[in-house]
């Protein structure tokens, strides 16, 4: 689901991007209220299920890939607006350090896995739980929430890729970004999304959801049990995160693509011709472009990338932490 | 009572409304505050060890190895693992040096990144990148050795490596009058800024008085210190530990540097 560069004209990135500009900009207010100075560290470490939920790459019909975002998971564990920052902040490391998704779509990216999935997500699960009260309610709601999510995310990407053919052509007819019109994108990117890549979301948030629940029900912006904050109570979600990392190599077996993601001659032979503002439109030079380095096998680039985004995040969210004001209260 | 209320002399009986005027005391607080920031910065070095940290020798020669390695590579990869390392190594960091270590370095590597951006515009993206990642793993090495190791430790450490003792007793009476000297002229500032009630057009001059009184002390404290160590038999000889400093962990560090050396020279020769 991550647009690359030059799929949408400058002109949709730049609009995505001014939209998203007041949403972080509450995000950033509101996470401060709804995760506590000493839980943002464990906020990091929910960014890099995310990061990592992205870096599984699962077959889809139609010779396509696609991943789970986790942004529901976040979403759930520390409020909605802390999904949109963790989403984000991994979207970035994601689009700058490897390549996954255009720098300039960042605005679109973010629009869609970080701002529509964390919000329809959370509405749906706060919807079902507020009727039923219990563990088996609350995966319930995760499991249709994150699936409604994925899938409102999923179109959310295809309009945006679906306008660029009936916005900008060239004379001849031919589309100067995106070639596929709304009526291929959106049948397109559902067929993947409703079927396995939603199964996937569901599988992943319901998964974790359950596991930390069982293992550290204190792993989230509220103390549940109100037991110690050390980071032993954590161990067994720290050792989650690695066997993640250790696993991430099985992103490798989907062969292909995903929807909307291929190079651009891989796209000229499929259309025909060469979009000019694909051939001709900016590239950011990432550090190891799709995850791997020239000469070493796929799946050591792999895990390197695992460990250098899982460690960015935590660091990017434990710095953030200690800037924080510590909010004490006294009359506790 | 009467005889009393004639004792105390008129003036005294006045009730007093004197409100200082407002002033300008910018110097005084910006100095404190800088001289506050470095003590702080040596009170952060007391050096918090880890369980799995090394022995300070063996930890001065692993992050001495590791910035070679890393600048000597021609191989992006292999600075992608030390990059990889360093990182994970942060992320068990206390807070307080996390943050030190991610303004420098990144700071740091910024920097060199703007200097290298001339660079991009002519087709050596690479390089740029490539500079700007090493100089973020030299400088977090470094950081990272500095901030985890207790400074008496580091000189003894210097020792092992048969560094001239002049060199060690320099930098250990430097660093040890860096702090007993900002105590010194933080003292003379707060007295400064008490004395100064009201409008003390006097101030600006009094930074020569500050001045003066630190170069005084230092000279009576550099006599004092020389004095006390020459009295506990100081010779000018900083001998050489004697129990080993060495510790059974130090094998693993050795181990993994091993690993990184071989890895450092397949990389090498899979260019």
């Amino acid at each position: 689901m991550h647009i690359p560069e030059n799929y949408l004209s400058p002109e949709t990135c730049g609009v995505m991007g001014v939209a998203m500009v007041p949403i972080w900009a509450i995000a950033l207010k509101k996470v401060g209220r709804e995760v506590p100075r000493e839980k943002m560290p464990l906020l990091g470490v929910a960014a890099a299920f995310c990061f990592l939920s992205m870096m599984f790459n699962i077959p889809l019909p139609g010779g396509t890939t696609g991943h789970a975002v986790c942004g529901t998971l976040i979403a759930i564990l520390f409020g909605p607006w802390s999904a949109v920052l963790a989403v984000s902040i991994a979207l970035i490391i994601q689009a700058v350090f490897f390549g996954d998704g255009g720098i300039l779509a960042i605005g679109a990216n973010c629009f869609n896995m970080a701002f529509i999935l964390p919000m329809v997500g959370y509405g749906i699960y706060s919807l079902i739980t507020s009727r039923k009260d219990s563990l088996a309610g609350e995966l319930l709601g995760a499991a249709i929430g994150s699936y409604i999510a994925l899938n409102c995310a999923a179109i959310c990407a295809a309009v945006e890729f679906g306008i660029q053919p009936l916005l900008f052509t060239d004379a001849a007819g031919h589309a100067l970004y995106c070639p596929y019109p709304l009526w291929v994108s959106i049948p397109a990117m559902l067929l993947g999304h409703l079927t396995v890549a939603g199964l996937a979301e569901v599988a992943f948030t319901v998964g974790i959801l359950a596991f930390v629940r069982k293992v550290a029900p204190d792993f989230g912006a509220q103390n549940v049990t109100g037991a110690s904050k050390g980071a032993k109570v954590f161990a067994p979600v720290f050792a989650l995160v690695a066997v993640l990392i250790a696993a991430t190599p099985l992103g490798l077996l989907a062969e292909g693509d995903a929807w909307g993601e291929w190079a651009t001659e891989d796209l000229a032979q499929m259309v025909g011709y060469t979009p000019v503002g694909l051939g001709q439109g900016w590239e950011w030079s990432a550090f190891m472009p799709d995850y791997a380095i020239g000469g070493l096998p796929d799946w050591v680039g792999y895990i390197l990338s695992a460990v250098i985004g899982v460690a960015l995040l935590v660091i990017i969210f434990r710095v953030a932490a200690a800037a924080m004001k510590p909010s004490v209260d006294f009359d506790r | 009572m009467g005889q009393d209320e004639q004792d105390i002399p008129s003036w005294l009986l006045e009730s007093q409304d004197y409100e200082p005027r407002r002033d300008r005391d910018g110097f005084i607080a910006q100095s404190m505050l800088s001289i506050t920031g470095v003590l702080a910065q040596f009170r952060l070095d007391d050096g918090a060890e880890g369980r799995l940290s090394p022995s300070a020798p063996t930890k001065l020669l692993f992050a001495l190895g590791c910035i070679l390695l890393t600048s000597l590579s021609a191989n992006f990869f292999f600075v992608l693992i030390m990059l990889a390392c360093l990182l994970v190594r942060l992320c068990f960091m206390p807070a307080k040096a996390l943050k030190r270590i991610v303004a420098v370095a990144f700071g740091a590597a910024g920097i060199t990144f703007l200097i290298m951006l001339p660079a991009m515009f002519i087709g050596q993206s690479h390089s740029a990148l490539l500079i700007a990642t090493k100089v973020l793993i030299s400088v977090g090495i470094a950081m990272t050795t500095a901030l985890t190791t207790p400074f008496n430790r580091m000189t003894a450490a210097l020792r092992v490596f048969h560094v001239p003792s002049l060199v060690i007793l320099t930098i250990d009476l430097a660093l040890k009058s860096i702090v007993r000297l900002g105590e010194i002229a933080l003292e003379v500032l707060t007295a400064l800024r008490l004395r100064s009630v009201g409008r003390n057009e006097d101030k600006r001059a009094s930074i020569g008085g500050v001045g003066g009184v630190v170069f005084l002390k230092t000279n009576e404290a550099a006599q004092a210190t020389y004095d006390a160590m020459a009295c506990r038999g100081f010779e000018g000889e900083y001998p050489t530990p004697k129990e080993r400093q060495w510790r059974a962990i130090d094998l693993a560090w050795l181990a993994a540097f091993a690993l990184l050396l071989a890895a450092f020279l397949y990389l090498q020769g899979a260019m």
